[in-house]
Parts: structure tokens; sequence; C-alpha cells
């Protein structure tokens, strides 16, 4: 559907934020996670037109099966795209219906009848209907997040780019919202990059891990947890202990329960007394990458 | 802690370079005013020292207006900082006290605005010490001005705008709203300044300044120009008042804002008003957990066509165009237009208070001034806002990867511009309307509201598109606005440091002046090819823009220059490079018109000219030139194409003993001097520029021989000039002069009067007229050395649909070559002053009557719009004929004309028996009101008073010659109003002559001068002129000094050289005064004479038999003062008017006592009795003498039982 080959940009103040990524993302839910400021929202705004790449390519599948490519047709693209953006606004003094039905005529939805069909229903699918009167500056958070969902799903977008839209969001409007996501995933093709590890497990069949720029693996999540199996293993440590382990081990994550420190530790044995081995999930997999990544770095910088 | 807080924000706010900025952008503003006459503030400072105590404070109280603007910044961000940062909770969550908080960074916020003013003051002082100042415009150096200023006006305002913004700023906690206080101020400010011009209400206008400005103004009001020198005011009266008042305002706002501000966070406490918002819970659905709706989306592709791009557009505009209309900065620039508005056109007048009738083109004119100028707040403010819109609501994101061309978002936002302009336009024009109809007034012209609505918006629209434009190419809001503050100050300094031409100067062009007579006429060329031309660059610049425009995000100056760069190939590139040079052509081709096919003058350049005339031909002042004895023209006028030729003949004279062997020919317009036959002449000598000809002839002209000179003149356009058009030869109402003829000799009257031009060019001390005692300079009238008293015909042609007048009986009138033909010849000699005019007029006639001779018709030839008035004009012209014939002499001509002109000059002019009237006065003056002063009646009376003063006797071209005429003129208008309206009617109008000639008095640019010896001043041969013989009738009796008068007349009408002077007037005048006046007649005629007369006190007692003893404590004083101001005490000997009145108010009161006494002493009291309850008492209770302080005159008495 979309095929990106070794994207780069480098900002003019020298941070590399796509450092030749390459990625293929069929229709579906296609998960992007990596922590903050891996390089996700530069890659997505890459691919929403706006922002410039260096170098590579991106190119989309049109609806005829025609190729289009990203960087340059930028208007074709646009027609076939809806972006919800990591970090956007509303006019606090206009009506959601007023907005959204503003964003339908730029989408090209010029024909008024048609349009308001498709505002009514988007309206309702997002559950804005009752609300779809007021001001968007009284919205909640998720009511937000829910009607900039809907003005991305105007004009029947083939390609939707969805940067962090949990954020921020209590445990039940991220329940929401996501459950809207994969109902829209099941037609499209939905990029929906988070930090949040769970939103990838709970909902997309494929997915990839970045950082600093650099794709760290992309995949399957079941595959990626399944290649992990039995080599993750867990301990309760004290605090004064956590220095020493992390210096030693490859330690995946920490967690405090009932005060004390837990620990993940990659390892393809047991790597000491006490260690008990536990069944990997996706957490464990990002975490292990973003390791790898790191040591990497530091071999390299060493060498 | 509160020195903590103090410490802290002071290093904050001196920490921002925005204060030094601005700061230091003031201090240049300040220094500017006081170093050079390119920058105006608080109006010029004209004949006063640079450095006076008066122009420092006046400048530095100015600042302290324009000062808010930086203050608001100050004081909000000090206050709001932590609110809008969010900091509020870390602050109010540790145990400080809003004592410590709000004092502290008040206080500090306070500081720093003053180190702005301390530095502005720094920019004034240090500019007195710039090399290039003429010394002479330089008093001593002084810092008393500065502290005095200070401690009386810049802190007192400063501590009132910091209270008022403190409020502000608590009450609304948005520094959108304290701005939109602050434009509030302004605008209230200035819609009070109305106030002031009722003169009754100064105490009311000098109280309501919040910043001292108006009081400080009043004050020195009548200063002279040595009095602004050397003096400041006393901190009593206005300024005491003005000062206690808002000081006190202060304080009050100082303890509110304590008392209102809170420290939770905005929209935690309870609602201070409006609606509470209804509860969330009340609305239904909105937690319910998502069901996706039962029916499936409707799959709806967009289908993208040509159209769809252009209704994107139309969607964009109309949304950000409502978004306007709904945001709260436009809804207030709206509510104060119309605040501005709706008095200034419910209160129209032009002279004298009186009222005009609610016509179209002034109602479009106090539309444009009082609010249409708000748009250029909206358009600069709206114009950052709009392309900035998206970015602000952080929804650019979102809308920049919608499919949208990406010519649309700018061009929409243009458009919006474009529309809020059109749309409060429109709605100011229907707010006219309606006033017009609600005022009973039916003769709406739609398309004049149109048109002069659409060519007022150009300037709107070039504003805010330039500010757009500057927006999209800066990419900063900050710098954006900086930019265009450049361009705004640039088109400002521009003008004044000489570049005027409108080629250069963005936004700029002739404008064309409107009258409801001859409409936009043949100005609109001009406008519109120069509008044009500016709209030309706008669209470039657009253009530009649309290739600069930022979609998306990130990206530094190379990627936005390479990305323009690729937008530039293609379309938009060619219509960027054909805009660039449709702009460049028709600049071109502008210039070709202005400098080429024109002359492009300078001001600086034209006095350049000026003094170059001087030096070069100064030397001919007293060379002797023929006299005129005839002049005899034939105009052809086409006033459909402005056009005219005139062929002429002089019939000269060589008057002198010795022989003429040089003509000297002056033309005003030297190109339209097509031929001129001197009877053999060698032009020798051709000042172009100058319009100065030397010619020598062939045959030297003999003593006492006479010849005939004639002249072929062409006065045509040569396209579009720098300048607004040439307003004489008009489509209707032409109005051309004698001053278009050639004429003989050099012309010392265009000299260079202002005394510091002349400095600048080394020139020396100016001198506006011979002495009174220069004998020579009687040989010649005031008027002209070119003739004395001539014989006059003259045939004007003109078109077939209009009439042509000049002065002289009509002879004949016929058609010829299609042409509408008049010939006119006077039937006795008149003085070298005729002029043509030609019109589709309306024409009513009247009659004048007197027993002794035949009937005189009058005639009085007006646009038919204005009708309104031609009965009264003619029965004031029937009334003064009465008037001067029985008292002066007989009226000389066979007829009275009264000609309506456009309103291009607002002058009425007395020829000889015509009577040229603008028709913006009299014409649509509304009369209906019988207490307005009827200033159409004196108007036509003064002029009809001209056809003795100037038309019989003429004075020589000496000191005091306007005497004899204009002032005489005022005398006689006087005395046939009183007989109309009464004496009480001629209070209030020589009050308001008292009050212009006080005021004007200090813009003297020379030195002031007696009566007797006045210079052409207007304010001492009018105002003063009508105050001098009002009271001399007064004192002398109305019989006694109208037979001076007439003796006068009947020994000097139609003189010959040597021509009268005010000396001999006066002469006549003293033999009919009796010897105690003689020492008046001295004051008011030969000194320049003040009164400082007040009531103390005025207190009654009733008598057994009924009546009431009256006691009055009077002061009184005279004094002398030199023309620069310098004052003597003088010697009091005077009788002076001494009155009782009975009833409430001024309209019903009833005089009980009035009388005359003779006042020798200061202090004095005097008894006297009376018949009735007496409620008020004065001391020239009449305003008959000229008294700085007129208001003390009157006093309530008191009654004690």
């Amino acid at each position: 559907m979309l095929s990106i080959t070794s994207l780069s940009k480098t900002y003019s103040n020298g941070v590399r934020a796509l450092d030749n990524v390459s990625l293929d993302i069929p229709r579906g839910m296609f998960g992007l996670l990596g922590p903050n400021g891996a390089g996700k929202s530069s890659l997505m705004r890459t691919l929403a037109t706006l922002q410039e790449a260096d170098a590579g390519s991106a190119t989309l599948e049109g609806v005829n099966g025609e190729a289009i490519d990203v960087l340059r047709d930028k208007d074709a693209v646009r027609r076939q795209l809806g972006y919800l953006p990591q970090d956007f606004g509303v006019y606090p003094k206009v009506s959601a219906e007023d907005l959204l039905e503003h964003f339908a005529v730029l989408k090209g939805l010029t024909v008024r009848k048609q349009r308001r069909e498709v505002v009514d229903a988007l309206l309702q699918q997002v559950n804005l209907w009752d609300a779809r009167k007021r001001k968007l500056g009284t919205y909640s958070g998720g009511m937000r997040q829910r009607f900039g969902i809907a003005q991305a799903l105007l004009g029947n977008p083939r390609l939707v780019i969805v940067d962090e839209p949990t954020a921020g969001l209590d445990p039940e409007e991220r329940n929401r919202f996501l459950n809207l996501l994969a109902e829209i995933g099941e037609n499209v093709a939905v990029i929906l990059s988070t930090h949040i590890v769970e939103d990838v497990t709970d909902l997309c069949p494929t997915m990839a891990i970045m950082n600093k720029g650099q794709v760290l693996l992309t995949g399957k999540p079941n595959a990626a947890i399944a290649a992990l199996a039995n080599q993750v293993w867990r301990k309760q440590v004290t605090k004064a202990e956590l220095p020493r382990y992390e210096a030693n081990h490859t330690v995946l994550s920490t967690r405090l329960v009932a005060g004390l420190p837990v620990i993940n530790v990659f390892s393809s044995e047991c790597p000491e007394q006490g260690f008990e081995q536990v069944a990997p999930d996706l957490e464990d997999v990002y975490f292990q990458r973003l390791r790898l990544q790191a040591r990497h770095a530091s071999q390299t910088k060493a060498a | 802690m509160i020195l903590e807080f103090f410490r802290f924000e002071l290093r904050e706010q001196l920490r921002s370079p925005l204060l030094w900025l601005l700061a230091v952008l003031f201090a240049l503003l300040g220094f500017g005013a006081t170093a050079s006459d390119a920058v105006h503030i608080g109006g010029s400072i004209g004949n006063v020292h640079r450095n006076a105590p008066t122009v420092i404070a006046s400048l530095l109280t100015a600042f302290t207006l324009i000062g808010m603007l930086i203050i608001t910044i100050f004081i909000s961000s000090a206050l709001l900082r932590d609110f809008e940062q969010g900091t509020a909770d870390l602050f109010f969550a540790s145990p400080i006290r809003k004592r410590d908080y709000l004092l502290g960074r008040l206080g500090a916020a306070l500081a720093a605005s003053l180190v702005v003013y301390l530095v502005i003051g720094a920019g004034l002082f240090v500019a007195q010490f710039m090399p290039w100042i003429d010394p002479a415009r330089l008093g001593p150096v002084s810092l008393t001005p500065y502290l005095w200023t200070f401690a009386v006006l810049v802190i007192p305002n400063l501590l009132f705008t910091g209270a008022l913004l403190a409020l502000l700023a608590v009450l609304t906690r948005s520094i959108l709203w304290v701005y939109i206080g602050v434009i509030g101020f302004f605008v209230l400010y200035f819609v009070s300044a109305t106030l002031l011009k009722d003169l009754d209400n100064a105490w009311l206008a000098t109280l309501l300044d919040p910043l001292g400005a108006r009081a400080l103004q009043r004050t020195i009001r009548y200063w002279s120009v040595e009095e602004r020198n050397t003096g400041l005011p006393a901190v009593a009266g206005y300024i005491l008042g003005n000062r206690v008042l808002w000081t006190g305002i202060a304080l009050a706002f100082f303890a509110a804002t304590f008392a209102l501000f809170k420290t939770q966070r905005s929209g935690t406490g309870a609602r201070r008003w409006g609606r509470k918002a209804v509860a969330a819970a009340q609305r239904p659905g909105m937690d319910r957990p998502v069901q996706p709706a039962a029916g499936s989306m409707p799959k709806v592709t967009p289908a993208f066509t040509a159209a769809t791009a252009w209704q994107q557009f139309l969607r964009q505009l109309r949304f950000d165009t409502l978004g306007v209309f709904k945001s709260v900065p436009f809804l207030v620039m709206l509510a104060f237009g119309m605040a501005n508005f709706i008095p200034t056109a419910l209160d129209m007048q032009s002279l004298y208070e009186t009222p005009i009738y609610p016509v179209t083109s002034q109602m479009l004119k106090a539309l444009q001034g009082s609010f249409s100028f708000l748009l250029i707040i909206i358009v600069l403010f709206y114009a950052g806002e709009l392309v900035w819109k998206e970015r602000g609501a952080k929804i650019h994101e979102v809308s920049d990867a919608m499919p949208v061309p990406n010519w649309v978002p700018l061009a929409a936002k243009f458009a919006t511009l474009v529309a809020v302009i059109l749309s409060f336009q429109l709605m100011g024009g229907v707010t006219a309307v309606v006033m017009q109809l609600a005022k009973g007034y039916t003769q709406i012209e739609p398309l004049v509201y149109v048109k002069t609505l659409m060519l007022d918006s150009v300037v709107y629209i070039l504003m805010g598109g330039l500010a757009l434009t500057l927006q999209v190419f800066s990419n900063n809001k900050f710098v954006g606005y900086a930019l265009l503050i450049v361009v705004l100050v640039a088109q400002g300094v521009l003008d004044t440091l000489d570049f005027t031409h409108n080629l250069y100067n963005f936004g700029s062009w002739p404008i064309a002046p409107y009258s409801d007579m001859n409409g936009y006429g043949h100005f609109l060329t001009g406008q519109l090819a120069f509008q044009g031309y500016w709209l030309l660059l706008l669209l470039a610049l657009l253009l530009l823009s649309a290739a600069l425009w930022v979609r998306g995000v990130g990206g530094g100056v190379r990627q936005r220059v390479a990305l323009a760069k690729q937008r530039l190939h293609g379309r938009l590139g060619i219509a960027t490079a054909l805009a660039f040079t449709a702009f460049a052509a028709v600049g071109g081709w502008l210039f070709w018109n202005t400098n080429v096919r024109n002359e492009f003058v300078s001001p600086d350049q034209q006095l350049d000219l000026q003094a170059r005339y001087e030096r070069e031909y100064g030397k001919y002042k007293h060379l002797p030139q023929p006299k005129i004895l005839a002049v005899s023209t034939h105009v052809d006028l086409r006033p459909e194409t402005q056009t005219m030729r005139v062929q002429g003949v002089y019939r000269v004279q060589n008057p002198y003993h010795n022989a003429i062997a040089d003509i000297h020919v002056q033309m005003v317009d030297d190109k339209a001097l097509a031929s001129i036959d001197l009877g053999g002449a060698r032009l020798i000598r051709h000042d172009g520029p100058i319009g100065y000809r030397i010619y020598r002839l062939d045959r030297p002209m003999q003593p006492g021989e006479q010849r005939d000179i004639r002249f072929d003149l062409d006065f045509h356009s040569n396209g579009i000039s720098n300048q607004v058009a040439q307003q004489q030869i008009v489509a209707n109402g032409t109005f051309v002069n004698s001053q278009m003829l050639p004429g003989f000799g050099y012309e010392p009257r265009a000299q260079i009067s202002d005394r510091n031009e002349r400095r600048k060019r080394g020139l020396g001390e100016p001198t506006r007229m011979p002495k009174l005692e220069n004998q020579a300079a009687r040989a010649s009238t005031y008027l002209t050395d070119d003739a004395d008293w001539i014989a006059f015909k003259t045939t004007v042609c003109t078109a077939p649909d209009q009439i042509a007048l000049a002065p002289g009986l009509l002879q004949r009138e016929y058609r010829r070559d299609g042409r509408r033909c008049f010939d006119y010849a006077m039937q006795q000699p008149m003085l070298n002053f005729h002029a043509t005019l030609s019109a589709r007029w309306a024409v009513k006639k009247g009659v004048y009557r007197n027993a002794a001779r035949k009937a005189v018709p009058i005639e009085v030839y007006y646009d038919p719009k204005h009708p309104y008035n031609v009965d009264r004009m003619i029965e004031s012209v029937q009334k003064s004929l009465t008037y001067y014939e029985a008292n002066f002499s007989p009226y000389q001509h066979e007829q009275v004309r009264i000609l309506e002109f456009p309103g291009y000059s607002s002058f009425a002019q007395a020829f000889a028996g015509t009577i040229p009237y603008s028709e913006s006065i009299g014409f649509i003056a509304d009369l209906r009101d019988k207490d307005a002063i009827d200033y159409v009646f004196y108007v036509t009376a003064h002029e009809i008073a001209h056809q003795w003063w100037a038309h019989q006797v003429i004075g020589a071209n000496v000191q005091g010659s306007t005497v004899l005429s204009e002032s005489l003129a005022q005398y006689s208008a006087l005395m046939v109003m009183e007989k109309e309206y009464g004496k009480d009617k001629m209070r209030k109008f020589l009050k308001y002559e008292l009050d212009r000639y006080l005021s004007d008095r200090g813009g003297e640019l020379v030195e002031e001068q007696p009566l007797y010896r006045v210079e052409n001043q207007q304010y001492v041969h009018y105002r003063k002129g009508s105050m001098v013989f009002y009271r001399l009738r007064e004192e002398m009796g109305e019989a006694a000094l109208n037979r001076a008068l007439s003796r006068f007349i009947a020994d000097k009408a139609f003189q010959k050289p040597p021509y009268t002077t005010s000396k001999e007037l006066l002469s006549y005048i003293r033999a009919e005064a009796k010897p105690e006046q003689q020492t008046l007649i001295t004051d008011l005629f030969e000194k320049i004479s003040f009164y400082d007369n007040r009531l103390e006190t005025a207190s009654a007692r009733k008598r057994t038999d009924g009546r009431y003893d009256v006691s009055l404590t009077l002061h009184a004083d005279k004094l002398y003062s030199d023309g620069k101001g310098k004052e003597s005490a003088g010697k009091l000997d005077d009788w002076i008017e001494v009155g009782v009145f009975a009833g409430a108010d001024d309209k019903n009161q009833k005089v009980l006592y009035l009388k005359r006494h003779h006042i020798t002493r200061k202090d004095q009291t005097i008894s006297l009795v009376v018949d009735q309850l007496p409620t008020e008492a004065g001391f020239d209770p009449n305003n008959k003498l000229i008294d700085r302080v007129s208001s003390d005159n009157r006093k309530k008495v008191s009654v004690d039982s």
C-alpha cells in the first residue's frame, strides 16, 4: 500500500530525524512504536506532505493501482490522506459541526448535500452528535481527539495517519478512541504512531519500532514476541543492587512492585540465582531493541 | 517580600529587549520632533523655541498617551504572566501575600515604564544640542521644564494609565482585552476632543482628559510666543483640578485592582458576570461509550474539478470573514466607530457652530474622518491574525495536509481583508443613510456613497494587503508588525523630509476632492492611476507571497527560498513577473506624466524657487512698469475638457517721467503664455520655472504714452500630475481670476514670508508689507501695482448648458459655434481684480429698491442641490445695501450677483458687483435653529460691505491697509447683523471672534502688529477688527462713527495715488471722537492692549422699600503687549460696563442695570440699587473688551436676607 525507501531528514540544528528509513505498510492498522524523539512525527509529517525529506522516496498505491510519489505529487497524496497530528488545536469559538463542515470543503466535499450527510454521519460515528453545536473550546481532551479523527476520516481517505492520538487520554477515552481506529483499519491503511506499547499490542497486525531516526524492527508483533521466547528473566532486587545489575546485564525494564525494583533482563540463559523466566511481551521486545541499538552505538563509538 | 518581588520583576522587565527597543524608538521620535521639522508630535512648534518649556511639556505629555502602548506590555506581563504561563499555581501555593506580590509586581512595572519616559526625556534633552539647529530657534538650556512636566504630568499620567491597565488586566485576565481597553481609551480620548469645540464646556473638557494635555493646552491657549518661550503654567485652575481628579481616580483604580485581584486560576472562581455555563451533566449522550452508528458511513469520495478550488476559496473566505465579524476586536472597533461617527454626524457644523444640512458629501466626510479611519487599525491587526490564524490555533497541520491548492489560503485571507473593509464601510454607509433619513433629509445619493466608499477603501486594502505580505515574507508575527511600523513611519516621515512624490511613497496619490457641484470631476484620473499603480505592486507582492507561503512545518529560510523558486517555475512565476512588469510600466508612464509632461516641484524646491526669485529679480522691485488702464478679454472656456483660451488686450500707459525700456512679464503658469505682443519687443530673459520674462521694447514707452498689449493664453492639462490637478477650470464650477493673466514687474508678495524658511535660505528677516510711514509705497494699492482703476469688458464663451459670469453689466447673450457666449462690460472703473465663472446654475432673483434711485437686481446663481439659504442671501443683500447706502455712500454697481462655486476653497470673495461664494460655506448651513448664528446673513453682509471697503476705498500698499477693507467690512456686517438679530446675538458672535483672536495670535510667525499696522494678519484684521470697531461704536456711538466713515469715503472713494492709509482713517475717527476718547482710540488701534477684568464678589440686600442694594467688588487691569507678547502695565482710564441681571438662564435674562463706569483703579467696590431681585452681575458682562479670561466677568449674586 505504502512503501517507504531510504527516507532521510536532518534538521538545521543537526538532529537526524530520519535515518535511512524504509518501511512497507500494508492495508490495516500499522503501529509505529518509539520513544519520544524517535522520529515518528517527522516520518508522519513527511508522509502527510507537511515536511520535506532530504533523500529517499515514498510511494503510495493509488485507487486504480497507480503509484503516487508521496514526496513530489503532494496534491494527489492529500486527496487520499486523513491526518491527525500529534498536537493539534481547534478554534475554541467555533462549533464542532461548523469546523467539520469547513474541513469537509477543504477536503474537496463541495457538494452541499453529500457534505452534510458525511459530516452528520461522522459526528455520529465519533459520538459527538449531541455535542455538535458546542464550541470546541468546551470539549474535553477525548472529545477533541474524536473530533480530530472525524476530520481525518472526511473524504474517504485511503491512508490515515494518526500521531500519538492517545496521549493524555484517560483509560476510558483511550479505549473508545482505539475502538474507533480499529474499525477504520478494516478498510484502509492506518498508521498509528505511539509510545504506548499496549496500543500496538492490542490493535496492530503489523508494526515497526523506531528510535533516533532509525527503524529498529518491523514485522508482526507476535513474531517479534515469539523471537524473545525463553530469553526474558525477572527478579526483585534492592535499590542498592540496581546499578550493579544495570552494569552487568541487559536490563530491559525496571518497575517498582511494593516499593522494591523488579527488573526484566534479556539473556539467553538464567543470568543469576533468583531470576525466573517470564513470557515476553511486546514491551520487552521494544526495550530489547532499544538496548541493542544503544549498545551498538556505544560500540561504534568505542571502535 | 515586597522588595524581593519588586527587584525580581524590575530585573525581568529591564532585561526585556522590547523595553529598550520601544524606549529608544520613542526617544528617537522625541529627538526628531525637537531637532527637526520632520517629526510632529502634539502639534508643530511654529515660531516658538524648539526647547521652550511649553513645547517640552506638550511633547512629554503627548508621549504619555502613545506611551500607553508600551506600558501595557509591562503592566499586563507583570500581572498576567504567571497566569498565561501557568506559573500562578506555583506562586500562590507558596505562602506569599497577595499584597507583596501585587505591590512588588506593579511597582516594578511602573518603575520600568518610568525608565521608558526618562529615556524619552533624555532624547528630547539631547536634541537641543544638535549642531544643525538654528541657534535663533533655541532658548536657554534648562532642566526645570523636564522636572515640572515629570512631576505635574508624566508621573501622574503614569499612575493613572498604569492603574487603568492594571484594573483591566485584573478584570479580564487577557492581554487581548487589555489592548482592546487601550484602543477604547484612545478612541474615547479623541472623541472627547470634540467637546472642547464648545467654548462653554471648557471645564468639562479639560477635566475629562485623564492625561491633562487639554488642561495644559487650554491654560496656555492664549499665551503669546514670548510667554510660551519662557513660562510654565502655574499648577492651578484647569491643571490643578485635572491632576487632583485623575490622581484620585488612579488611586481608586489601584484600590479596586487590589480588591479584585484573585489568586486562583481563571475560570474557577464565581463568574463575575454573564450566564453561568450550562452544567455539562445536562447534556445527554456525551459520556455514552462509543457505539458506532447503526447505518454504515456514506462512502463519498470527493471529486476534484476545476470548480473545487474555487469553492474551497469561497469557503475559506466565508469562514475567515465570519471569524473576523464575530471576533471581539472587530466588534469593539465597530462599536467605537459608531460611537464616534453618530455624534459627529449629528453635530455637523461649519462656521460659528451653526449646523449644516446632512448632505451626502458631508456625511461621507464625517464618515471617513470619524469611522472609516478605524479600518487602518482593523486591517493591520487582522492581517497578522489571519496569516497566523491556523498556526496560532495549532490547526495548520490539519488544514495544510488537506487537498487545497497552494493559492487558496493566501487568496482567501486577502479577500477576507477586502470583505471586512467593504462590510465595515457598508455598515458606516447604511448608518449614514439612516441618519440622513432620521433628520428628514431625503436627497440620498446612493451612487455617491458607493463611489466614495470604494475609493476610500483602496488605501485600507493596500495597507492590509501590504501587512499580509510582510507577515508572509518575515514569517514572524513580531517582525511582520515591526516592518509594518517601519512603512508607516516612512509614510509619515518621507513627506516631511520633502520626499513627496507619489511614486515612492507607498499608498499615496493625489486625493481627488469631492464637490457637490462638480463631483469628483477630472481629479479622479490622477487618483485612479496612482491607485492602480500601487494595487499592481500589491498584486505583485501577493503573488510573491504565494510563492513564499508556508505550508506544513519546519524548513528554514533556505528551504523556503528553494520551495519558492520551485513554485515560481510555472504560471505563478509568469504572473508575478507580469505584475512586476506592469507595475514598473505604469510607474514609468506615471513618471513620464508627472515629471516630463508636467513639472514636479517638491515643497522645498518650490521654496528654493521663491528664494531664487527674490535673489535674482528682487532688484527690479522698484522698476517702473506700465500701468493698465483697460482690460478686455475674450475667453473661450471648455469646461468639458478643462481647457481655456484667453485672448486679451491691456491698454497700458507709462505714468512716469522717464521712458520705460523693458517690460517684465510675470505668469503664474508660464507655459500658458502662448504669445504676447508688446508693440514690438524682444525677449531678453526667460525664466520658465519662475515664470519671469524680460522684454526689451523696440521703441521704449515714452512718458504718458499709451499702447495696447495683446496676449494669447492657452490653459490645458498635460496628463497626470503628482499633485492634485488644477481646481480652477473644471467641468462644472469654473472659477478663474485675474491672477492667471500676465502681470508686470517683480511681485514682493511672492517672497517667502516664513521667517524660518527665509533664515534657512539666507534671506534675512521677512518684510510682509512696507511701513505705514513709507510714502513711496502709497503709489499703489495693496492689491497690485499693475493698475489703479481700470475699464473692463469681456466675452466669455462656455458650454451650451452653462452660464458664464464676470464683473460688469451683461451686454448680450448669444450662441456662436455651438457655444454659449456672454458679453460683459463694466459701467464704471474698478480695481484690476476680476474673475470668470461658469457652471450649470439655477438662478433666483430679487431686487433692492431705494427711493432715490432705480432698482438694483439681485441674482443668486446656485447649484440646484443647494436651494436652502438663497432667500436669506437675497435678504441680507437688501438689508446690507439699505444700511450702507444710508450710512456710507451710494452703491456703485448696476446689480449684485452671488455665484456658488465648488468647495475646493472655503471663502466668499467680493469682485465688483459679483460675489463668488463657496458651496462649503453658507449654501448648506441649516439655519432653522433660531439660536444659531446666521453666518450666511453675516458673510453676505461682509462681502457686500466690500463694495464700499475695497471697491470704493482701497488702502495703499502699506501696513494697516486691510483695516480699511476687512476690519471695516466686519464692522459694517456687524451693524447689519445687529439690526437684524439684536444685541444679544452679538455677544455670542463676539465671543467667538475674541476666542479666535486670542488663540490665533499664539501662532503668529513673525510679529503681532497693532490693528492700524496690520500686515494682512487675519486674526488681527478680522477677529480683533470686529472687537475693536464694536467697542469703538459702543463708546463713540453709531452715528458719530458712521459720520466719520462716510466723510472718509466721500474724500477717498475711487481716489488716485497716493492711496489712503489707516492713519488717515484714524484722523477721521479722531475728529468725530470726544477728547476723552482719544486714548481709547490709541489703545484700540495703535497698541496691543489687554484687559484682565473680573467681578470678585457680588452681593445684594433687600431694602425696606422692596428694592435691592447691590454691592460689587471689581478688579480691573490693563496691559500692553509688544509684537512678541512681552507685556507691560497700562494705565486704567476706561469706560467699562457694569451690569446686573435678573432671571434664571442666559436667554430669558432681564437687564436690571447696565451702565458704563469710568474705571481708573485696579480695585473698587460699586454700590447701586435695582428694582428687582438680582441673580447675576457682571463687569464687562458682554465681553466687549479684549480680556483673556472672559468667563470670570460674570458672577451669581448672593442675596443676604
